[in-house]
């Protein structure tokens, strides 16, 4: 669906983008992850048509963007971060003017308005004037005007910018139900949403794409070791001693909270160090509280990836 | 054409959607009534002096007054907003050609400033069935009249668009427009003013003020009106090479 080869795009001597290639299949629900100013949206820009590239071949449903731009356009549903709106038009009469400028055919205008209402919930609020609704209820105009054409390919830059809990899990919601008719690249920064909605991930940082997986993959290849929290009741010196000997542990982290150890001890990734810790805690007669292997996080290897030297938590 | 009439329409109802629309009107309106109540009190002192257009428009500081004020005000918001407010960004990842968003503005644009110019047409009426038998009204003359203010207004009106796209605000888009529409008009002294033969000559080929006084007097000349439209397609030319510079510029 989506074909990126080479892609560069500079301003001036910054390069915002800088020899990108990655390819999005069709029905692929695909996340674009990266700081800020690591070249998402302009990325996403260059998709959609609105900037052109400096030096690269993007292709979008096979069509060149940059020659067959009109006809890119027309399969593509692109929201833009801020999501922006004519405030002064009301519900219906905007979405009634994106379709006709997207040149849905009038006689499917009717039906498609009711369903993308419908879709995302705004069967009671096409007579409102956008001006005066609520930030959730604009982020789903703007869902609305994505999808009213019915494009092959959504483009969404952070759907889900400043709503509140509730609200975000209802686009969520949404953007599943999307998946099985569109394919759509999601551009975001709320990593657990990635990895909620996304089936695979595109990592992006200053200008270059540093991994694309599934986040399961990215997780065990680039998670590093294993973490393994304990509590333990003793000695604090003989405590650090005996975990720091043990083998294939990487370090400890200990420290004293009252008469209680609490510690974060890193392993290799391969064993599994747990029954280790058990036996040798019940050998010294300490007491233990707590035992238990912390799930890496998407975080850990998206602030791997994008961040250089890693700075840990707790260090 | 079905979706430029759409952009086209859109644009159009934008302005009576804003307030801006209306208090462009009332000014509007007040300077074109002053113009007409010195016209009435003229009459009344028994001034034969030209045509009753020409007094009311052509010659009329207070329509000049009108045109520089409403001129900016009508097109300042029509990029700069869109920026503004990034809905450019929307409306340019929609399969439109920078042509066709542009002459949407530009129609868009041109047909509220025609719908400003619809209530004067009751200052015509009004004399007419005012006027002893033999009224100095001139049928030819108003409709010549009318046909040079929109060809004067497309030109103007097309400076106003490049100046909007040319940035973000409003109120700079407001100004460039308002500052080169003002050296436009004072350019249009030079005919009466240059001592040149050379000057007077080039003056009067591109005077809006002599072209306006012509106009009103009912003769359509095919050069002010080609001057005219050949300038309002260059500008709009312009306009459309800068809303494409979007894509490559830094």
């Amino acid at each position: 669906m989506i074909s990126v080869a080479h892609l560069t795009k500079r301003y001036g001597r910054f390069a915002a983008v800088d020899d990108v290639s990655f390819e999005v299949e069709r029905g692929e629900v695909v996340g674009f992850l990266g700081p800020n100013g690591a070249g998402k949206t302009t990325t996403m820009r260059i998709l959609s048509g609105y900037l052109s590239a400096t030096a690269g071949e993007v292709k979008v449903a096979g069509y060149d963007v940059l020659t067959q731009s009109l006809e890119v356009r027309r399969r593509i549903g692109y929201l833009p971060e801020s999501v922006p709106l004519y405030p002064e038009m009301r519900v219906d009469e905007y979405l009634r003017f994106r379709a006709r400028i997207k040149q849905l055919p009038s006689r499917r205008l009717r039906s498609m308005l009711g369903e993308v209402k419908e879709r995302c919930g705004l069967q009671q609020m096409g007579r409102e004037v956008i001006g005066h609704l609520s930030r959730g209820y604009r982020q789903r105009v703007g869902l609305a005007d994505v999808l009213v054409h019915d494009p092959e390919l959504l483009i969404l830059d952070e759907p889900t910018l400043g709503l509140d809990p509730n609200q975000n899990r209802q686009i969520r919601e949404l953007i599943k139900q999307l998946a099985s008719r569109h394919t759509i690249l999601l551009c975001t920064h709320i990593l657990p949403e990635a990895e909620l909605t996304c089936k695979r991930l595109l990592i992006i940082n200053k200008g270059h794409i540093v991994a694309s997986d599934t986040p399961e993959n990215l997780k065990s290849t680039l998670g590093g070791g294993n973490r393994i929290r304990i509590e333990v009741k003793g000695p604090l010196d003989e405590v650090r001693k005996a975990m720091t000997v043990l083998p294939h542990v990487h370090r400890a982290d200990l420290c004293e909270d009252g008469s209680w150890i609490h510690g974060l001890i890193e392993t290799a990734r391969e064993v599994d160090l747990r029954p280790n810790i058990f036996e040798l805690i019940v050998r010294r007669g300490w007491v233990l509280r707590d035992l238990s292997l912390e799930n890496r996080s998407l975080e850990d290897v998206y602030i791997g990836l994008t961040q250089a030297p890693i700075a840990r938590e707790g260090d | 054409m079905r979706v430029f009439l759409t952009l086209m329409r859109r644009e159009w109802m934008s302005f009576f959607l804003s307030p801006v629309a209306y208090v462009i009107f009332v000014l509007f309106l007040v300077l074109m009534g002053l113009s007409f109540s010195m016209l009435i009190s003229l009459l009344a002192e028994g001034s034969q002096s030209g045509s009753v257009m020409r007094q009311l428009l052509g010659e009329s500081l207070f329509f000049w007054l009108a045109m520089l004020m409403a001129i900016p005000t009508i097109t300042m918001r029509q990029f700069a907003e869109e920026k503004h407010n990034g809905t450019i960004e929307s409306l340019m990842t929609a399969p439109l050609t920078d042509l066709q968003v542009v002459l949407a503005k530009f129609c868009g644009g041109l047909g509220f400033f025609a719908v400003l110019w619809l209530p004067t047409m009751a200052y015509a009426i009004l004399l007419a069935q005012v006027s002893p038998a033999g009224a100095p009204l001139d049928y030819t003359s108003m409709i010549s009249s009318y046909i040079g203010i929109l060809l004067i207004g497309a030109f103007y009106l097309s400076v106003g668009l490049l100046a909007s796209s040319l940035t973000r605000n409003q109120a700079v888009a407001a100004v460039i427009t308002f500052v080169v529409l003002c050296s436009l008009f004072f350019w249009g002294f030079v005919p009466y003013y240059a001592r040149g033969a050379s000057w007077q000559e080039i003056g009067r080929y591109t005077s809006s003020v002599v072209h306006m006084m012509e106009f009103s007097r009912g003769v359509l000349d095919t050069r002010p009106v080609v001057f005219y439209i050949s300038g309002t397609a260059w500008f709009l030319f312009i306009t459309t090479k800068v809303l494409e510079s979007r894509k490559w510029r830094a």
